[in-house]
Formats: C-alpha cells, sequence, structure tokens
C-alpha cells in the first residue's frame, strides 16, 4: 500500500482590497461562475491560490505536499474583527480538510498574530497550527551569525523588538552559540547572557550587526546605526524610520532558499512573485509547517508567544534537511559573502 | 443593577474584584508575564515592554473574557467625539479640547500625564493597565444598558 504524502497548509490573507478581490477570484469551487453570493458560497471568498510540492524520497510517499490559502480580508479586516479572521481561518482550513488529511497549518503575516497569535485557531482544530516564529528565529539566528563571522570585530549584535516571542528566541539562540547580544527592552533582557539597553537606539550603538526582530518597525532612527552596520531585518514595516544611512545595510532576514526539488506550479511562481519572495526563494514561514508534516510533529513549533530554542533547533535540522538554505537578500538576490564582507 | 465605576488615578483600589482578576490574566497570557507582574497603574508600553501587537493580543483576549467587541481606536475615538475637524491636533499636537476629551476619556491618569505640547503619537505610551479596565468596564456598562 502507497503511504500518504505529508500535507500542509498555509494561510494568508490580503494584502489590500485589489488583492482581495483577486484571491475571491481564485475560488476552487464553482461558486463564482454560477453567481452565488456569499450567504450561499461555503467558501466565502477563501481562494486557494497556490499548490506546492516538495519531491524527497526519504519522506513517505516520495514527497510532502502543501496549499496556499488565501482569505479575503485585508489588513485593516483582520485587525478590525479578530473574530472574523478566526473563523475564515477555521473555515479555509475545514474544507481544505474535504480534500484529506492535513498534517499542519501554518499562518502568514497577520494570521499569525490575530485571535491570540494562533492559540484560539489551535483549540478549534485538530490539526496543529504553527505560526512561523520558530522558522522566523532560526533564519535570523543563522543569518546573523553569518555576518559576525565574516567581520572582524563586529562589536555585539543588537536585537530591536526584543521583547516578542522571536527576538526573545533569537536572543537565546545567538547567547548559545556564544555571540555577544545586546537587547532593547527590559523583556528581552531577561535572558542569560543578554546585555539590556534602553531602547533601540541605545541597543544599537557600536553594533556591527543589528536584527530587526520585531513584527512592526518604525522604531529605529537610522542615524542611530554604526557606521557599517548591516540591519538583518524582519518588521514590517521595515525597522528604521527613515531610509539606511550611507555605508550601512538593510537586507530582509527571513527568506531561504528552496532546493531544486520545490515545485511551486504555475500559480505558486506567481504567488512567490506577488508576496515578494522572488524566484528561488520564500519566506521562512512558509517552511514551518512543512517541516513539522515532514518531521511527522503534532505539536506546534511557535504558538501564541511561545517560541522555544528546542523547537527553533528542530525546525533548522528539518528544513535544512530538506534542502531549505536561509540566505541574506537584497530585494530578491542572495548576498555573497564577499558582499557581506565589505 | 448599578453601573459598575471607572477608576479614576487617585482610586486604583476601587477596581472590581471580579473584573480585574479577568483583565489581569488577559494581560498576563497576552504579554507572556505572570499575573502578579501585572499591576493596574502600570504602564503598558514602558513598565510591561509591550510592543503595538500586544495591544491586538490583549484586545483579543479581554473581547473573549468578558463577550464584549473592543473597537479599534476605541479611546482616541471617543475622545474626539463632537470635536469639529482641525480643532483636535494641530500639526500632530493635541489641543486644550483634545486634552481636556482624553482627560474625560482616562480617567484613570494623573493629570498631570495631559500636558499641554502632548504629542498624539505619544498618547498610547500613556495607556495604562487600568485604561483597558475601565474601556472594558464601559463596554460592560453599554451592554447592560442595552
Amino acid at each position: 500500500m502507497a503511504l500518504r504524502r505529508p500535507r500542509f497548509l498555509f494561510l494568508v490573507h490580503a494584502l489590500s482590497p485589489a488583492h482581495r478581490r483577486v484571491i475571491g477570484l481564485r475560488r476552487a469551487e464553482m461558486g463564482l461562475l454560477f453567481g452565488l453570493r456569499d450567504g450561499l458560497d461555503p467558501w466565502r471568498g477563501i481562494g486557494r491560490l497556490a499548490r506546492l510540492r516538495l519531491d524527497d524520497p526519504a519522506l513517505p510517499g516520495g514527497g510532502i505536499d502543501g496549499e496556499v490559502i488565501g482569505l479575503p480580508l485585508d489588513p485593516e479586516q483582520m485587525l478590525a474583527d479578530q473574530e472574523l479572521a478566526l473563523t475564515r481561518m477555521e473555515r479555509a482550513v475545514r474544507l481544505a480538510l474535504r480534500d484529506g488529511p492535513v498534517d499542519a497549518v501554518g499562518l502568514g503575516s497577520l494570521c499569525a498574530v490575530v485571535a491570540g497569535r494562533g492559540t484560539a485557531l489551535a483549540e478549534r482544530l485538530d490539526v496543529p497550527v504553527t505560526t512561523g516564529g520558530a522558522a522566523t528565529a532560526w533564519a535570523l539566528i543563522e543569518n546573523a551569525e553569518r555576518v559576525v563571522r565574516l567581520r572582524e570585530d563586529p562589536g555585539p549584535v543588537a536585537i530591536v523588538g526584543s521583547s516578542g516571542p522571536v527576538g526573545q528566541a533569537v536572543a537565546a539562540g545567538l547567547v548559545a552559540r556564544g555571540l555577544r547580544v545586546r537587547v532593547d527592552s527590559k523583556r528581552g533582557g531577561r535572558g542569560a547572557g543578554v546585555e539590556a539597553a534602553d531602547g533601540p537606539a541605545a541597543a544599537v550603538a557600536g553594533a556591527g550587526v543589528v536584527v530587526g526582530a520585531g513584527p512592526t518597525g518604525g522604531v529605529l532612527d537610522p542615524a542611530a546605526l554604526a557606521p557599517g552596520a548591516v540591519l538583518i531585518d524582519v518588521a514590517l514595516p521595515d525597522t528604521l524610520t527613515g531610509p539606511a544611512p550611507a555605508g550601512a545595510r538593510v537586507l530582509a532576514g527571513e527568506a531561504l532558499a528552496v532546493p531544486r526539488t520545490w515545485h511551486p506550479g504555475g500559480w505558486g511562481r506567481l504567488y512567490h512573485i506577488f508576496a515578494n519572495y522572488g524566484p528561488g526563494l520564500v519566506f521562512a514561514c512558509l517552511v514551518e509547517p512543512l517541516a513539522m508534516a515532514a518531521a511527522g510533529r503534532r505539536s506546534p513549533l511557535a504558538i501564541g508567544r511561545r517560541v522555544d530554542a528546542e523547537a527553533v533547533a528542530e525546525l533548522g535540522r528539518v528544513a535544512g534537511g530538506l534542502g531549505f538554505r536561509p540566505v541574506l537578500a537584497r530585494g530578491w538576490r542572495p548576498q555573497s559573502d564577499a558582499a557581506l564582507r565589505r | 443593577m448599578s453601573a459598575l465605576a471607572l477608576l479614576t488615578a487617585d482610586d486604583y483600589d476601587a477596581a472590581d474584584p471580579q473584573i480585574w482578576a479577568k483583565v489581569r490574566t488577559a494581560f498576563a497570557e497576552a504579554l507572556g508575564l505572570d499575573e502578579d507582574e501585572v499591576e493596574l497603574q502600570h504602564r503598558i508600553i514602558e513598565e510591561l515592554d509591550a510592543e503595538s501587537l500586544d495591544f491586538l493580543d490583549i484586545a483579543f483576549r479581554l473581547e473573549r473574557a468578558f463577550d464584549v467587541k473592543i473597537p479599534r481606536g476605541g479611546i482616541e475615538n471617543a475622545a474626539k467625539e463632537g470635536v469639529e475637524d482641525g480643532q483636535y491636533e494641530v500639526d500632530g499636537v493635541l489641543t486644550d479640547v483634545a486634552l481636556a476629551r482624553l482627560a474625560e476619556a482616562m480617567p484613570e491618569l494623573p493629570a498631570a500625564e495631559l500636558q499641554p505640547g502632548l504629542r498624539t503619537t505619544e498618547v498610547p505610551e500613556l495607556f495604562r493597565v487600568a485604561t483597558f479596565y475601565n474601556l472594558v468596564v464601559r463596554l460592560l456598562n453599554e451592554k447592560a444598558a442595552a
């Protein structure tokens, strides 16, 4: 009997009202053709945006299948009515379950933030739900360490947005790797071996490597960056309140290069571009449910405020083993070691 | 049933124990703190290290705990109610009218914190745990009156 291929879902929301209409057009069911309105259409505008596939003979069934599902809610709607967002997320998973078992559900962007950072959705489902925090932390830790090792006398690694779960996990992970870490908040500084500074500007003073780990940015005056500093950023909007000063660089910190066995399909390729991944890259959070499904892990790697060091390490082992590799990207271009040394 | 009383800056001890217990739990869970680390007088950003998205989590947990709907920007909207455009802020600085309205909307704040020159962007930094306690009390009173 053929083994069942693991399957994961990744939920995203519309980035704008126009995007919301596009998601509506990507419905897999025939409701739109027949002119059914929301009241009759079970999908309520939920769109199946892309089917993803990773081939790996070591996995049951020779690979893993994934699907990106878009909710017809723009950011304003996600934030204004979290119960509605929760209901739509649950509906999306239940409808996808009609096609067969799902091993893990990942949450993208604000889906990972609303409704108790995944906890309320997890309470409603028998499928493990994960927020992507462990994968984001893994990418940031790997990327920050890479830049530190490439540079002479980089000073401490500063973490802005250190009070959040990802920031705390990154601080702990970097300390565990023997790096000197300075954070911008008292809460972020609770971990052993971490220096706490009074706010973002104080934290980045003299730091050659800065990690922007907060979910939202706009908290750091660019003038506070040390000359030649590299800011590895995941905040949206960016951590800096303005353009980076001459000599300093801002690089996307959560991009992963995909293995050759990754097959996003036609819609998936479009989705890569639409989500601003760029060809050959994905955001780390997408890989978290994939890694859970591949490993057969039933407990979330990250949920609520919890992003454990053990989960970050497991994510790294599984995702790395499948061929995903953290890269520091500028736009869609991964940066070479030579470029990072400068 | 008589309306629940709002907390004022000089009388945080008047908090209803049952409401306070739920508010405290919501803050502790949303911020990953022990319950005894959360007090009504704490400034949410400065003293509890909350980031912007934590407010979202706090609001969600309070909505569920009390079966109420917390409107986005509820406090600022209450202060703006009835104030004509251009009368609330000038170049990002709150007017005297706005300061007076905020003092009414946030009786839990010491008056000294609502001084001329306060910018609209600085208002969230004034929020205390008691601010959300009062928000919940208002919504519960509205629900009871409906």
